[in-house]
């Protein structure tokens, strides 16, 4: 079991009988400090689609299923291809990889674990951190060195983070793949 | 073990309160139960934890009975174990996120495995909050793990949200209360304020702790017209404390100090309507948390929303989202003074609050314009309680 907040897109969690993988988290704030967890969630077995909305602490049925140690090799549309040590290849829906999908990049070095269900690869949980670099966002307007200001930056990939105001261009930033927060320079 | 012999009807809801903060969370749940027996003839029992801080906003309370019914509404000591059988109805709503006890979600699940009987609603009815995130979450379901399905329920200001708390025929009472300066002039006597005259500027205060109350009083002492703030004892005396020349333990409602032009008026408690009708009352109000928020939105007069503190100053992102939404329609030059002000007071910047309200004096009409077309507008063609049960019926 797994709370709420602990959930990230990859993950494959059990409701009312059937898999569902996780194709999206939002996280937000409630009342003195309680999370909300939104999830966007594909059924394995009918190729349906739900949001469901939970506490953080609720906890929720994540089934462990068959992983592998894999990195990213190509996008075939609509498929992203990924490959194990053994040059096996997996292909997974692009729909199944939901927000992951962000981070994925040409060439990135990122091990990821794809999961399967009954033998076929369903879906693909990236590294909790990874780092990209900022091609594109506003120059520091006010010389904040805080880190409370923030400002949309576009990284490689084309994704939007939200970095701190200190964030320049060509930098590399750190981010939380489970919540897609900005969470340090490196 | 007493049974709950008035709860036993099949189309009845249940509301469940753990309090937290004194009067935010009870008092919102409070408003609604009464709402949805006066308005709609719903049976309601409404499940407390604690008597006690309930009996503040409704003194007719009797702190040691189980079990006692007002304005329709039946109103039970919710220990944990219940030591009340509990016979679930038509609705379940966990109000804010608070854990039901395990004998209410093993029923559901009961009723809920048994195909010939028909499972309650179970709803988390959650905090009030202006950002863009709650459109998309509102009404959503959460399959819980003993198979049931619980129901987020959103409170908000967007038509996509489950609305606001608020009384079919709360604005004409208002209307009627503010048309004739003699209530607000009976009310303040019949709560032993004495000395305030109609033409007065009077302040309510209903603060959490913050330096920024210490300079605001500061500034009003010195203003060239006479100011009346009137404060309960309670969290926002601990920010004024120096002012007092007693402790705040030995202040009794009624008592007024009076320094410079400012008469500090110590608030008797009083219950919700009484509340109303305060705000209702005065020039300005600063309030704070959920209910009296609304409460202060309704009254149709400019206000200080005190948020409730969250961790990393996240309240001041909620904060800004109401701001955007309440200052959409007004003057820039207003909106910049009304939002500066309300950050500064939530942030304890002293010299910006003090700074911010001098300007806010010279945009006082316009924004009382504002204020009085406010509540319409955030209303967004129903209220909390008639969309809930709309979406009780729809679900």
């Amino acid at each position: 079991m797994k709370t709420a907040h602990e959930i990230r897109p990859g993950n494959v969690i059990m409701l009312d009988g059937s898999p569902w993988v996780v194709q999206k988290t939002e996280t937000t704030r409630s009342g003195r400090n309680a999370a909300i967890v939104k999830l966007k969630l594909k059924n394995v077995l009918l190729d349906s689609g739900t949001e469901q909305t939970f506490k953080g602490e609720d906890k929720l049925d994540d089934i462990i299923l068959e992983r592998l140690d894999c990195t990213y090799s190509y996008f075939a549309d609509p498929m992203y291809v990924f490959m194990d040590s053994e040059y096996n290849q997996y292909d997974v829906e692009a729909d199944n990889l939901g927000d992951a999908a962000t981070y994925i990049i040409d060439g990135m070095e990122d091990m990821c674990q794809v999961t399967f269900y009954e033998g076929k690869a369903i879906s693909v949980e990236l590294p909790v951190h990874i780092v990209r670099e900022v091609i594109y966002t506003e120059p520091s307007a006010r010389g904040d060195t805080s880190g409370k200001v923030m400002k949309p930056a576009t990284i490689t990939g084309g994704g939007t983070v939200t970095v701190a105001d200190f964030v320049k261009v060509g930098d590399k930033i750190e981010i939380d793949t489970r919540t897609g927060e900005f969470k340090k320079r490196v | 073990m007493p049974t709950n012999s008035s709860c036993l009807t099949q189309h009845h809801w249940d509301i469940f309160c753990t309090v937290v903060d004194n009067y935010g969370d009870i008092g919102v749940t409070w408003r609604l139960a009464k709402q949805l027996v006066a308005e709609y003839n719903i049976p309601i029992n409404l499940w407390v934890d604690d008597l006690l801080s309930f009996s503040h906003i409704l003194p007719k309370l009797d702190i040691n009975k189980a079990q006692q019914s007002f304005f329709g509404v039946n109103i039970f000591q919710w220990n944990n174990p219940l030591d009340i059988e509990f016979k679930s109805g038509e609705v379940v709503i966990e109000a804010f996120a608070c854990e039901l006890p395990s004998q209410v979600k093993g029923q559901i699940e009961q009723l809920h495995h048994h195909s010939d009987t028909h499972a309650p609603t179970w709803l988390n009815l959650e905090y009030l909050s202006a950002e863009d995130w709650v459109d998309g979450c509102h009404g959503l379901p959460s399959s819980q793990p003993n198979g049931v399905t619980k129901w987020f329920y959103f409170p908000g200001f967007s038509a996509k949200t489950g609305g606001l708390i608020c009384e079919r025929d709360l604005f004409n009472q208002r209307d009627e209360w503010q048309a004739d300066p003699k209530h607000k002039l009976a009310l303040f006597k019949q709560l032993g304020l004495q000395g305030i005259n109609a033409q007065d500027t009077v302040i309510s205060v209903f603060s959490y702790e913050t330096e920024a109350l210490t300079a605001l009083c500061h500034l009003w002492q010195a203003s060239p017209t006479p100011v009346h703030a009137l404060i309960p004892k309670g969290r926002s005396l601990n920010s004024i404390q120096s002012l007092l020349p007693c402790a705040i333990e030995d202040l009794i409602p009624g008592q007024q100090f009076i320094i410079g032009s400012l008469t500090l008026h110590i608030l008797p408690m009083t219950d919700q309507n009484g509340f109303d009708r305060l705000l209702w009352s005065c020039d300005f109000n600063i309030v704070r948390g959920e209910d009296s928020f609304l409460r202060a939105q309704w009254a149709a007069k400019p206000f200080i929303w005190h948020i409730y503190p969250q961790e990393d100053d996240y309240h001041l992102v909620k904060l800004q989202a109401f701001i955007q939404i309440y200052c959409d329609n007004l003057a820039p030059e207003i909106a910049t003074t009304w939002s500066e002000v309300n950050l500064a007071f939530n942030q304890g910047n002293t010299n910006a609050v003090v700074m911010h309200w001098q300007h806010l004096l010279s945009v006082n009409l316009p924004l009382m314009q504002h204020a009085i077309k406010w509540p319409i507008n955030a209303l967004n063609d129903a209220d909390l309680a008639s969309r809930l049960v709309q979406f009780v019926n729809n679900s």
